[in-house]
């Protein structure tokens, strides 16, 4: 055990200097795209795209609320699938991407509960309601803060790692709940505008295309701050993995 | 990697953690589903209040579409009164303030609080719904709500 934890080690030297040569030419440009798209997307959805027929103006934060949502799933749908590599392969390249991606996913559903609220608040009359999407999404942040959290309680690499993998592993079943909630229940929230069941999107043409462009701009942003914060664990790593030696 | 598999059966004892994992994950999915869809109740429909007998004062939130020609809003004593239905059964609704931008008649809404004596629905929240459309207005109309105001 002893002999291959020291292997093990020497490899994951290997591969976090390959990681950076790999990437640095790459992460500049992850950067650039991610804001000339956002900028773009910022146009679109406040210039470019039409008014609304009956909300107005203040549809317009489905540009910056239906993006936030997609990107939270992602990001926990990511955390999931790097919490089976880890547990399958104990390679700590796993652990960067799940709690990089967490950090990310948790900061995105706290921006997609703020920008909904704010939409919420002119439309039904509420900032804020127990309604099933509602809730669902709200156990969705507390949940993921807890991943975060129990990330702190150890300072065992492996240990900390496993016991977050797992909860991981576990925390993704709330994704199809959230986004199903509005099908099974009774609920304030709308039903959804493009993924429709057995019927196209229903919204206008260049409304879509603008809804499009700011999901692909908010992809990208996730991309690039994974990567840089993938990098900062990768290096935190490296350092735990030495003075283990 | 090899000398690290441990065991003779194939699978390494902490891979079966995995299986652990995933398995916690589908029996929490199964018990939610079971268990949010019949109990987790947002809003009852008119006719769901009136099978379950709702009794006067007892906190509820009621859904349905406000019916035409019943929304009528008093500045003067900011009276807010409409009716709700669901097709079956209509409801008489008594709320105090300006109703949220979105309310209108044919359109959904959801009310909080609790029946009167006289079966009238006293409402200390109106929620306007909306669906799941977006489509530019007409060519020559404005939109019908603004923000500014």
């Amino acid at each position: 055990m002893k002999m291959s934890d020291e292997r093990l080690r020497r490899e994951e030297r290997i591969r976090l200097a390959s990681d950076n040569e790999r990437l640095s030419g790459l992460r500049p440009w992850l950067g650039i795209v991610a804001t000339a798209l956002s900028l773009l997307a910022v146009w679109m959805g406040l210039v470019w795209a039409p008014t609304d027929a009956v909300q107005g103006d203040v549809y317009r934060v489905i540009y910056v609320h239906v993006p936030t949502a997609w990107l939270a799933y992602l990001a926990f749908v990511v955390v999931f699938l790097a919490s089976i590599g880890w547990l399958w392969s104990r390679r700590p390249w796993f652990d960067a991407l799940a709690v990089a991606s967490a950090e990310i996913g948790v900061l995105f559903t706290g921006l997609f509960i703020v920008a909904g609220s704010i939409w919420a608040k002119p439309t039904w009359g509420v900032w804020w309601t127990w309604d099933p999407r509602l809730v669902t999404t709200a156990v969705m942040f507390v949940m993921y803060v807890g991943y975060l959290l129990l990330r702190g309680l150890s300072t065992d690499f492996e240990r900390r790692a496993t016991r977050a993998a797992v909860v991981g592993v576990i925390a993704v079943v709330d994704i199809p709940i959230v986004h199903l909630s509005v099908l099974w229940m009774n609920s304030v929230h709308q039903l959804p505008t493009v993924a429709r069941i057995g019927a196209g999107p229903a919204l206008d043409a260049s409304m879509g295309l603008t809804l499009g462009v700011s999901v692909l701009a908010f992809t990208f942003v996730y991309v690039a701050l994974l990567v840089e914060r993938i990098d900062i664990e990768r290096h935190r790593q490296a350092r735990v993995l030495e003075t283990r030696r | 990697m090899a000398e690290i598999r441990a065991g003779a059966s194939g699978i390494a004892p902490r891979r079966i953690l995995i299986l652990l994992a995933l398995a916690a994950a589908v029996l929490v999915a199964f018990v939610a589903v079971q268990n949010l869809a019949s109990n987790a109740v947002y809003y009852l429909t008119p006719t769901e209040a009136k099978e379950h007998h709702v009794g006067p004062g007892t906190p509820v939130r009621l859904g349905g579409l406000v019916l035409p020609g019943t929304l009528q809003y008093d500045a003067q004593s900011r009276t807010l009164v409409f009716a709700i239905g669901d097709g079956t059964t209509n409801i008489a609704v008594v709320g105090n303030g300006a109703p949220p931008a979105l309310l209108r008649e044919g359109a959904g809404a959801v009310v909080e609080g609790s029946f009167a004596e006289d079966g009238t629905f006293r409402a200390t929240s109106v929620i306007a719904k909306h669906d799941e459309r977006y489509a530019p207005p007409s060519p020559g109309k404005t939109p019908e709500h603004q923000t500014s105001q």
